[in-house]
């Protein structure tokens, strides 16, 4: 039961992530590599200043903001000196590297002492159920796991409303016209790079956030915690969209926060069956490459059979 | 309104593909003028609407609109004063939004855009009727995604669009070439009406020499970067397609002739 509740409080912390990804794959077509190193910078960011006891939604925002300027750095070398934005994205991840180094000031900052969102979450579950466990449609749990898996279904909910609301406002509809058509939106007079430049700030600030959290979730952050993390990303993306459809924007957010948690759920089980965690970016890397690749295969081996 | 002086632009100079687009164009156009461009290909009547918007700058020369100098201005900037159909029907609208969504874009067209609702009912309101004015029935479908309708209907509501909030200057760039001739005569038939009701100032290229007979109060003609003619007033109106195509033989006529001239030249003195 504690490794289900694990698994869907690692996903639910993720989707933030994957809503990121969401915002430079899906509505910019970009494939935003910036995301491996803000991850990891809104988890420095908000570790670092935990230790020096500041409050803990100061520190997560603090995060977030990282992030957010990582992403409009990109976006900046980006539309501003003309360079491909997957070299844009691999500059700044790689960059990010040492920046977070920095932050840090070594590899790994434990948070054990520190007072985090977690650990309120935790406090206050305790306190509201008046004991260390409860008791939730049968099952014995964790009083602590059962507010912290609350508290992350609402952040994510939050955090997928927020998204939802801010592309249906006058400044959003122009960023997913910026990613549908640029002349378009141009001749209309909103200024593209500056809204790529904005869009990727906004990806890239909830991926850190996402980074924030998960750092105060496990207990720690580390300079290798963003590695394969776009993939990651992507692959909640699809999954969403295999079970919501893009029809409708709000569909699609809510499929890629489900992708997300239920992305977390498979590796879970299949850690528990013995799978090689080693081998656990390999697979996530073959699952995107098949989900790229089989509609546009079975679409054509439809037309072939027509033909035939 | 618009007064363009002198203006000139080559693309990829001192290369083999040095193209001298515009070599030296002056135009004045007075307020609630609809001007047609004519040309040849590669004549740089498209070229020449795309420097008024701001698509690349000018080398040399001056552009003013609506009391503005625009030259050095930005094209989302320009958006604020011109109004722009284009060629390619995909290219005024952003295909997978809704046709109520690329409305709420235009409403802000050359404006600051904040954090209110795109689809407020200032927007709504009027959209509906506008929309039912174009008799295609799409009144009933403004949730649908705009990339599920075809090329005339599309160029129609771009037309709808450029002109949703009064534009300084309508450009239009060859924007029924790419349609079927009944779509076609749709949307001219919508434009002319469009332009005549609010008096828009208009720029609009073309090849249809009957489009061009029939529309507007002035023609221009481009020849390798340059206005060639510039016919106006009663000699517009007397206009018939023939006579435009007589001016487009003696184009050609005298372009044979230099050649020919310059071979021979050659051959004597060289």
């Amino acid at each position: 039961m504690t490794l289900l509740i694990g698994a869907l409080i690692i996903g639910l912390i993720l989707s933030l992530l994957a809503l990121g990804v969401l915002v430079s794959f899906r509505i910019f077509s970009m494939s935003d590599i910036t995301t491996d190193g803000s991850i990891t910078l809104g988890a420095s960011i908000a570790a670092v200043m935990l230790v020096k006891g500041v409050n803990p939604v100061l520190a997560t925002a603090a995060g977030a903001l990282g992030g957010a300027c990582a992403g409009a750095v990109t976006g900046i070398i980006h539309t501003k000196f003309k360079i491909n934005s997957l070299l844009s994205g691999i500059l700044v991840m790689t960059a990010l590297y040492s920046v977070n180094l920095h932050v840090m000031g070594r590899s790994n900052v434990p948070l054990m002492q520190a007072r985090t969102l977690a650990s309120y979450g935790e406090s206050t579950g305790e306190w509201l159920a008046n004991g260390k466990t409860v008791n939730v449609l049968g099952w014995t749990v964790a009083s602590a796991d059962a507010a912290l898996l609350v508290l992350t279904l609402l952040f994510a909910g939050l955090a997928g409303a927020a998204l939802f609301a801010f592309f249906r406002t006058q400044l959003g509809t122009a960023m997913r016209a910026t990613g549908d058509n640029p002349q378009m939106i141009r001749a209309l007079g909103s200024n593209v790079e500056l809204n790529i430049i904005l869009g990727l700030a906004l990806a890239n600030s909830f991926v850190a956030l996402s980074g924030a959290l998960l750092a105060q979730y496990q207990g720690f952050a580390d300079a290798q915690m963003g590695i394969g993390m776009v993939v990651w990303g992507l692959a909640s993306v699809i999954i969403g969209e295999a079970l919501t459809g893009t029809r409708s924007l709000g569909l699609t957010i809510v499929g890629t926060i489900m992708g997300s948690v239920l992305f977390r759920l498979l590796v879970a089980i299949a850690l528990r069956w013995g799978l090689n965690p080693n081998d656990l970016k390999l697979i996530t890397a073959l699952f995107v490459f098949a989900a790229l690749v089989l509609p546009g295969f079975l679409e054509r081996l439809k037309t072939r059979k027509h033909a035939a | 309104m618009l007064s363009i002086k002198a203006i000139r632009k080559t693309f990829n100079p001192d290369t083999v593909n040095e193209v001298r687009a515009l070599q030296g164009v002056d135009l004045t156009i007075e307020p609630g003028s609809f001007v047609i461009v004519l040309g040849m290909n590669g004549s740089g009547k498209s070229t020449l609407l795309n420097a008024v918007a701001g698509s690349f700058y000018v080398d040399e020369g001056t552009i003013n609109l609506a009391g503005h100098h625009v030259t050095k201005w930005p094209e989302h900037k320009r958006a604020k004063l011109i109004g722009r159909v284009f060629q390619n029907p995909f290219s005024g609208t952003a295909p997978t939004m809704s046709i109520a969504e690329n409305f709420a874009l235009a409403s802000k067209r050359g404006q600051a855009r904040g954090l209110g609702w795109a689809l407020s009912p200032q927007v709504m309101r009027p959209l509906r009727d506008r929309i039912a004015s174009l008799k295609m029935g799409l009144e009933d479908r403004l949730d649908n995604a705009i990339g599920s309708l075809s090329g005339g209907q599309r160029q129609a509501l771009t037309l709808l669009m450029a002109t949703w909030i009064k534009p300084e200057l309508l450009l239009l760039d060859e924007h029924t070439a790419a349609l079927d001739p009944k779509s076609a005569d749709q949307v001219i038939t919508l434009s002319d009406e469009v332009i005549q009701r609010d008096q828009l100032t208009t720029l609009m290229v073309t090849h249809s020499m009957q489009q061009a007979v029939s529309l507007g109060d002035r023609i221009i003609m481009m020849h390798r970067g340059r206005v060639l003619h510039d016919i106006r007033g009663a000699e517009k109106k007397r206009l018939r397609p023939e006579d435009l195509l007589d001016r487009f033989d003696e184009v050609r006529r005298r372009e044979q002739l230099d050649e020919s001239a310059a071979a021979m030249l050659n051959d004597l003195y060289i």
